[in-house]
């Protein structure tokens, strides 16, 4: 190109080249080409730059600003097309020109909205100082029942139909004998939580089903009192379902457990003005609780009368229904990837106030 | 259990609504479940006063009234009746209630003047015949209270949910009795025919376990009606069928008491005697609903010393059955072992009311007030003529002792969190009916028989916590301990992989535990294999979910094969879950392994305008695992090697340390054919226990070099008996100085002869103590190259 006769004009076309030939530019060495031929010793722009003598005085310092400038964005551009080729991308224009077009992607997943429930919950539990324990799913009859406080052949073994393998071996119904496998290996004072699979033989519903998770609690040590267990229970309660949820004790029946209790929350739907989903109660039961029965604590090997302490038990399928309004407990088996992909996106704490 | 609040309103004064009544039981233990009113609807019905009425503008024989029905303002009301005036409690049907045959209440004009409900009459609310004039009620509510269960012959049903250990709530005194300790009201007793021991009437027992007690009325001149109205009625609001009077009362006394009673036909027992027994193997009997039953020797029988009669305590025979001409009446009341009739009702597969209470543990000490009971009722209503004494066994007096149970005070308090006086607890155990007294620093409380569910002290802490109200039992006082938390490392670590694969596009999934029998077959395991001997169970759901999963695999298929086909496009599902194996422990129990199961298939990302979709393969697959293992801290020294020479499909097993941690591959296509999936599926199954916690070496801080890299590409050329890993080995042996190994090329193509690949990588080098200058890496380079060349006999490729 002759820099004869060189004007504004001709050094934006000047540019408009290089920009284009430098984004193409496939890697370093025709990168370099690229520089050399406009910036280099005998480069375009170099000698448009010597050739502004030849110009009349007046023109002289605007076109040298302009030249200079264009140096300076040359230069600034290589460097970034050296960035491109070193992360080896550009081959495509970076900016095709219409940024509503959609973004490359790839697939999306997520957790399991059970998983994501039960992280939270673990979370409330390890801030209040629970510790975590694990047990068997295929359980010994007498740590599921027995030492549990359940006589043999008693009615209140009716209440969680049961899987067994043979005469002493079953599925665990609850997450409950952990309490004991863990009392048995450690001495007062403890504070445990354990999430686990546990199973029921029942015909699946809406609101029942074969395999479920469940977690437990346990809290053992000196003066541990119901008033204790009404202090955790409630905040554990605020801290997932907010502050203004309200919590109550219902006195009941459980064989490992007495003083024992249900308890109930207010109903996330109607706040407490009773609907059908409560049926009408204002009410929703969320857990069953109690202080530990002294027969427990004999099964594990502790003197009753040297601690007290309380337990509670929740179904986490049912606590996440109960969070994210789900009608139907067997969706959360099914696996179909449109019901779980609801559960993905968002925070994963949405406590409601 | 269903209860008729007329019933209990025998017993105990209840002036509260059975909404309040259901609330108060539920918060002392018996939890309601449900109300239900029986008889006419009064819903939308309401307690109201005539506040003012005057005649309507435009027709003569209506009345303008307001009426205040606890509304934020007082009714604008159209009424027609004659008997209509000012300060009349009336009862209002407001817009939207639905009145008999129907009719619903609408807002409406009449003659130009706004009704906003309806004054009812006696018809109009389906009570009564009386049209001519709205009903006048007599009571005094609040207005806006629900007029129902207080108009017209109805009645209100309170499902209670009973637990096991409370027998002595499974009829209406017991009831009654929980709510006169609710509102500390007295309770009234039934009335009862005072009969005297001594009937001269054999009764034996062959094993005293299994009928601790056996008590018997006579009654004579009987004559079988129907029983009164008032009876039948109460039977019917419990669900009860009413029969005759005296069918009727056995089961009035039984819905009463809680005893269960059964009336045998004297005149057609055999012999004139009761002989509680076991049941021979050849025996049988037809029962009340007039099946045959084959007996066996778990089969509690009565017998009259010769035919068996009735199944004990679960349903009589037919042969004794109480029928239009009986005369003469035997009255069983007696007490079963819960196990004897808990075999029994197994057994024989019934259940009935009578069973259900005695596997409970009935009241061994009421067996004879029920018979008065019953026998007043015989007498009152002119059902027979009840012989003045009874027939008694009782295996063993010591039975009917009160228990004695100390309830320390301290203790009480140290539970339940409060500060109670002795004397506070007295009065709470009081009002349930446990006689107690103070004794220094305890309470001395006296359990009837009918409390045997109290055993111990903690029994009494539960009651009296019960009384005092668990809402009533705060929290002043500080946390007394303090104990922290060890979160658990292999848990979190658990945790943290399952949100990492999530984040990278895989859908977590959690399938069953249990598995098919079928998908060993499917899966082609053998018995040797422990994936092909599972843990069965004795009483699946099932047959497809009768044994536990010996591996993820079949359940995730099962996941794939759940879609439809086109919404199959690209999956990547995973799952971290136990699988049960029976390598049993010393106890028996299976070996329960924590796996993660990957599943891949279909496209690798979705249709896009700027990115080309191509299929998923098995180095997608390994690209996965290799970030995994990363994330596992442990990726330097994986092998992946081939699991078997012979199978066509790629299936690898993962070494470290020449241990195996993980298998990956594609799963062979017939097998993925019978989970109905066509394409190719990928997946690896990590054996996470295996990994340890922390890693296999723990993370350390390490020098980063200030000098630039230097990046070579090289290509070179191999023999197929050579792998890329012997290569890559060979080249990082070969400096120091190596910070990267890039494979970007891969060929075997035929112009390059038989059996050769070509490999062509980038290297990349650095020094921590300099910046690499050409000459220095020229030499690496050929370093390289010649102990590839001597090694491996791997060259440069020169084309």
């Amino acid at each position: 190109m002759q820099s004869e006769g060189i004007d504004s004009s001709k050094l934006e076309e000047i540019e408009k080249t290089a920009t284009s030939k430098i984004n193409t530019a496939p890697d370093n060495e025709s990168l370099e080409e690229v520089r050399i031929g406009f910036l280099g010793r005998k480069g375009i722009l170099t000698l448009a730059l010597r050739s502004i003598g030849k110009l009349p005085p007046a023109q002289r310092p605007a076109i040298g600003n302009q030249i200079n400038a264009i140096k300076q964005r040359i230069n600034t551009l290589i460097e970034f097309r050296k960035n491109e080729i070193a992360d080896g991308g550009g081959d495509e224009e970076p900016y095709p020109g219409d940024p509503s077009l959609p973004g490359r992607s790839c697939w999306e997943g997520g957790p399991h909205v059970l998983h994501k429930v039960l992280r939270e919950i673990k979370a409330i539990f390890y801030g209040m100082g629970y510790s975590l324990a694990e047990g068997p799913e295929v359980e010994l009859d007498y740590y599921n029942f027995e030492a549990l406080n359940f006589p043999p052949e008693h009615p209140s073994r009716d209440t969680q139909d049961t899987f067994y393998v043979n005469r002493d071996i079953l599925l665990r119904t609850q997450t409950s004998p952990v309490q004991v496998r863990y009392m048995e290996k450690h001495k007062p004072p403890l504070r445990i939580i354990s999430p686990g699979r546990v199973y029921r033989n029942e015909t699946p519903d809406p609101s029942h089903a074969a395999e479920f998770l469940q977690m437990e609690g346990l809290y053992v040590d000196k003066n541990v009192s119901l008033a204790d267990l009404r202090n955790d229970v409630t905040y554990f309660v605020h801290a997932l379902f907010g502050s203004n949820a309200r919590v109550r004790f219902r006195p009941h029946f459980f064989p490992f457990t007495e003083p024992s209790a249900e308890v109930d929350m207010t109903c996330f739907a109607c706040k407490g003005e009773g609907c059908p989903i409560c049926q009408k109660t204002g009410w929703i039961e969320i857990m069953g609780a109690g202080m530990v029965h002294p027969n427990v604590f004999k099964y594990a090997g502790y003197a009753p009368d040297s601690v007290t302490g309380f337990a509670f038990g929740m179904g986490i399928d049912r606590i996440a229904m109960l969070k994210y309004g789900i009608d139907d407990i067997r969706r959360l088996l099914n696996n179909d990837i449109r019901f779980l992909s609801q559960f993905w996106n968002g925070p994963v704490s949405e406590v409601q106030d | 259990m269903k209860v008729s609040l007329n019933w209990l309103k025998r017993y105990v004064d209840i002036e509260e609504s059975a909404a309040v009544l259901a609330h108060d039981l539920t918060m002392f233990g018996l939890n309601v479940e449900s109300v239900e009113t029986k008889g006419p609807d009064f819903s939308g019905v309401v307690w109201g006063k005539v506040l003012t009425c005057n005649r309507h503008p435009a027709a003569d024989r209506l009345s303008v009234c307001t009426v205040d029905a606890g509304r934020d303002k007082p009714l604008h009301i159209v009424c027609g009746a004659p008997n209509v005036r000012a300060g009349l409690s009336v009862a209002v049907a407001e817009i939207g209630a639905v009145l008999a045959g129907g009719f619903k209440i609408k807002k409406a004009k009449l003659r130009g003047e706004v009704s906003e409900g309806m004054i009812c009459s006696e018809t109009e609310l389906g009570i009564g015949d009386d049209a001519s004039g709205i009903i006048e009620l007599d009571f005094t509510l609040t207005p806006g209270e629900s007029l129902d269960g207080r108009l017209g012959h109805s009645d209100i049903l309170l499902d209670i949910e009973i637990t096991p250990n409370r027998p002595d709530l499974l009829c209406h005194f017991g009831i009654a009795r929980e709510i006169a300790a609710l509102y500390n009201r007295e309770l009234r007793f039934p009335e009862l025919l005072k009969l005297e021991r001594g009937e001269d009437f054999s009764i034996r027992i062959e094993n005293g376990n299994d009928c601790p007690r056996y008590s018997a009325a006579f009654i004579d001149q009987v004559e079988i009606k129907p029983s009164p109205e008032w009876m039948q009625e109460l039977l019917l609001a419990v669900g009860l069928k009413p029969i005759s009077n005296i069918v009727d009362i056995t089961n009035f006394v039984l819905m009463e008491t809680g005893q269960p009673l059964h009336a045998f036909d004297r005149d057609r027992l055999s012999q004139d005697s009761i002989l509680v027994r076991r049941a021979r193997p050849d025996e049988k009997i037809v029962t009340l609903d007039g099946t045959e039953r084959q007996l066996n020797d778990n089969v509690l029988l009565i017998t009259d010393g010769e035919r068996p009669q009735g199944v004990a305590g679960v349903m009589g025979g037919q042969e004794s059955e109480i029928n239009p001409g009986t005369k003469r009446i035997l009255l069983e009341s007696a007490t079963f072992g819960p196990r004897a009739i808990r075999r029994s009702r197994q057994c024989l597969k019934m259940d009935t009311e009578a069973s259900y209470r005695f596997e409970r543990e009935a009241d061994i000490g009421v067996t004879v007030e029920a018979l008065e009971r019953a026998c007043w009722l015989i007498k009152e209503t002119g059902a027979g003529q009840p012989s003045l004494h009874y027939a008694d066994n009782l295996m063993d007096n010591s039975a009917l002792e009160t228990r004695r149970i100390e309830l320390r005070v301290a203790q009480a308090n140290r539970i339940m969190g409060t500060q109670l006086a002795a004397d506070d607890l007295v009065e709470l155990l009081d009002r349930l009916g446990l006689e107690s007294r103070e004794a220094g620093e305890t309470v001395v409380t006296a359990v009837p028989t009918f409390r045997r569910d109290l055993k111990e002290e903690i029994d009494l802490i539960e009651e009296t916590s019960r009384v005092y109200g668990y809402e009533n039992i705060g929290r002043e006082e500080e946390r007394k301990n303090s104990l922290f938390a060890s979160i658990s490392v292999a848990d979190r670590r658990n945790e943290d992989i399952c949100f990492y694969l999530a984040s990278r596009g895989y859908t977590e999934v959690i399938t069953s535990s249990f598995m098919d029998p079928q998908d060993i077959t499917r899966f082609e395991w053998s018995r040797r294999d422990p994936r092909g001997n599972p843990v069965k169970l004795e009483n699946p759901l099932t047959i497809s979910q009768s044994v536990m999963r010996t591996s993820l695999l079949p359940g995730m298929l099962k996941v794939i094969g759940r879609h439809p086909v086109p919404d199959r496009e690209g999956m990547r599902i995973f799952e971290m879950a136990k699988v049960f194996l029976r390598i049993d422990d010393s106890q028996g129990l299976p070996e329960e392994q924590l796996h993660l199961c990957g599943i891949f298939t279909g496209k690798t990302a979705p249709l896009n305008w700027a990115q080309k979709q191509r299929s998923f393969d098995f180095f997608d697959m390994k690209g996965e695992m290799e970030a995994l293992f990363r994330k596992l801290n442990n990726y330097s020294d994986i092998e992946f090697v081939r699991q078997k020479e012979r199978e066509p499909d790629h299936i690898c097993s993962i070494l470290i340390n020449n241990e195996k941690f993980a298998e990956c591959g594609m799963i062979p296509s017939r097998i993925a054919g019978r989970y109905e999936i066509d394409l190719p599926v990928f997946y690896y199954i990590i054996f996470m226990d295996l990994f340890p916690v922390q890693g296999f070496s723990p993370t350390r801080f390490s020098y980063i070099s200030p000098y630039p890299g230097v990046k070579r590409d090289l290509c070179v050329i191999s023999s197929d008996r050579i792998t890329f890993s012997d290569i890559r080995t060979v080249i990082k042996k070969s400096s120091k100085h190596l910070e990267f190994i890039r494979l970007f090329d891969y060929y075997r193509g035929d112009h390059l002869g038989e059996g050769k690949r070509s490999y062509t990588f980038r290297l990349g080098f650095r020094s921590p103590e300099n910046t690499l200058d050409d000459k220095v890496v020229d030499g690496i380079i050929d370093r390289i190259l010649d102990n590839l060349q001597k090694k491996l006999q791997v060259s440069l490729r020169t084309e």
